[in-house]
């Protein structure tokens, strides 16, 4: 008995944690004034701030149009690449596998943005500073884990046999792609979307190296109100605490449901 | 067999992407960093970073810091891990996923929480005060070292509890049990049996935390600016600031690789030998 109040005492820190602290943002962008302890009335007025300050409403576009340009972009190199990388046979395949899971921790943002600063800020290639450079870079970012995600489907649903079968019937590769393939690794494909599209949104580090004055995506906006405004501040930090809150629930449900069939 | 090789052309796209954008930069940095702005040779930027101050204390920085917020995390993701491991059906799934939550949150994200909660007028510090009745200027202070890597343990923690959940759950109960029968005492079970399959796992999490503390800086410079010197945050004042100094920048970051590298093949290669015995 004592042992079972013992570990909901635990299980509640637990909870409490990650909670806690992910809370306060969300708190403070629908309360008036909070200088005490207790936060004091309701208002929606920073997140209207969101849409009415033109400075405001642009970086949320730009930050949309990003993170669906680079979760397109990795689904584009990706899903092909893991099908051949999932059909490669023996070291090449494995070695490729393990060299795209350390990419991340060896390259990390800040080495990325750095590495796109040097090599891209000249002409023939001058792209430091533009919309496009901030795409590629969230796209650097985030790719690893649709790829990771990808394969793993085509692994879990043995698409070599799969294909074999469609291919004895006729099915030319565009058509087991669409037929085939597709439809059988779209958890996969839509668990890695959503972190790809959660990453990007609040993507800062390697955003504030690259991004100039046209990038301006809502995470650069929020580094400049935490300094001068704290309530438009804490409706930005809310809405990108949502936008990672749908995706993992998203996730969540995916990944339960393919546990259960 | 001439069909099924034209099909391998398809991870090209991949290859290109990843050639252009990030492996001829990566390249790039290993050379700009030899030569200035005249495009002369000089070992010079390999020099100032260990004989300029400011970089010499960035990298001992870097790597204590970077010590000290990994082993923050592992050590008590470890323990999460465990407890979460040996819990239940929906509470264990639950817990899992809330785990796994922090991983894609932005690092402006969670500096905001921590000011809101943590800061000098923090919620947390305000109560504090009123409880025991402290003098206005006493707050636990998220802006030191210590109060950094506690920041930092909100990204650490779950990452290692997500690794260290699992690795609890393969741990093998038959392996246990057969050292029980044959007679192994408790020190024994776990000095023989649990900790060295536990070990490959939370050294290979230790890396994970490792090589991404080096890289980190968001956090900080939404916490304290640049007050605190580290070597990610010198890369990015070289490369953004008016303080613009590319090919110093790029020393600093084949720097941070290399440290990175020289990292990573260690605890491998403490993980390989684990493994074996």
């Amino acid at each position: 008995m004592k042992r079972n109040i013992l570990e909901k005492i635990i299980i509640a820190i637990l909870v409490l944690y990650i909670v806690l602290p992910i809370s306060m943002p969300i708190i403070f962008s629908f309360s008036k004034f909070w200088q005490g302890i207790l936060p004091k009335g309701f208002t929606l007025e920073w997140y209207a701030s969101i849409i009415k300050r033109p400075k405001n409403y642009s970086a949320l576009m730009i930050s949309l149009f990003v993170a669906t340009m680079a979760t397109l972009i990795s689904l584009l190199i990706s899903v092909p690449a893991s099908y051949v990388v999932n059909r490669l046979k023996g070291r090449f395949g494995e070695s490729l596998r393990n060299f795209i899971n350390v990419l991340p921790m060896i390259f990390p943002p800040v080495i990325v943005g750095s590495a796109l600063i040097l090599s891209f800020s000249k002409p023939p290639f001058e792209f430091n500073g533009t919309l496009f450079m901030v795409i590629v870079a969230h796209t650097l970012l985030g790719f690893p884990y649709m790829f990771r995600n990808t394969l793993a489907s085509f692994r879990t649903i043995d698409e070599v046999t799969l294909s074999q079968a469609a291919q004895s019937l006729g099915a030319s590769l565009f058509q087991r792609f669409r037929y085939v393939i597709l439809p059988n690794v779209m958890p996969g494909v839509t668990v890695g979307a959503l972190l790809v599209f959660a990453i990007s949104i609040g993507e800062f580090e390697v955003t504030s190296m690259v991004a100039g004055f046209t990038g301006q995506t809502l995470p650069l906006q929020l580094f400049q109100q935490i300094r001068n405004d704290m309530r438009v501040a804490s409706a930005i930090t809310a809405f990108l605490i949502y936008v990672s809150l749908l995706s993992f629930i998203g996730i969540t449900l995916i990944t339960s449901k393919a546990r259960r069939s | 067999m001439r069909k099924i090789n034209k099909e391998y052309l398809l991870i090209l796209p991949f290859f290109i992407f990843l050639g252009f954008f990030e492996l001829y930069p990566i390249f790039n940095l290993f050379v700009k960093g030899f030569f200035n702005d005249k495009g002369v040779f000089t070992l010079q930027y390999y020099k100032n970073i260990f004989t300029v101050d400011q970089y010499k204390v960035a990298v001992r920085n870097s790597l204590l810091f970077s010590t000290a917020a990994s082993l923050f995390g592992g050590v008590f993701g470890t323990l999460v891990g465990y407890f979460i491991s040996k819990l239940k059906g929906n509470t264990k799934n639950f817990l899992l996923s809330l785990y796994s939550l922090p991983l894609t949150l932005s690092g402006l994200v969670v500096a905001f929480a921590f000011i809101v909660l943590l800061g000098r007028n923090g919620v947390i510090n305000q109560l504090i005060r009123m409880i025991f009745n402290l003098p206005k200027d006493f707050y636990i202070n998220i802006y030191s070292w210590p109060g950094i890597v506690f920041v930092y343990g909100f990204f650490q923690i779950p990452l290692m509890t997500l690794t260290m959940a699992a690795t609890f759950e393969n741990l093998d109960k038959s392996l246990v049990e057969a050292g029980r029968n044959l007679g192994c005492t408790t020190i024994q079970t776990w000095k023989y049996v649990i900790i060295p399959s536990l070990a490959p796992g939370f050294i290979s999490g230790l890396s994970i935390q490792f090589a991404g503390m080096l890289g980190a800086f968001g956090t900080v410079l939404a916490l304290v600016g640049g007050e605190k010197n580290l070597l990610s945050i010198q890369i990015y004042f070289q490369t953004s600031e008016s303080t613009y100094n590319l090919p110093q920048s790029a020393a600093l970051s084949v720097t941070l690789i290399l440290i990175i590298a020289v990292v990573l093949s260690i605890l491998n290669a403490i993980e390989k030998s684990l493994k074996r015995s």
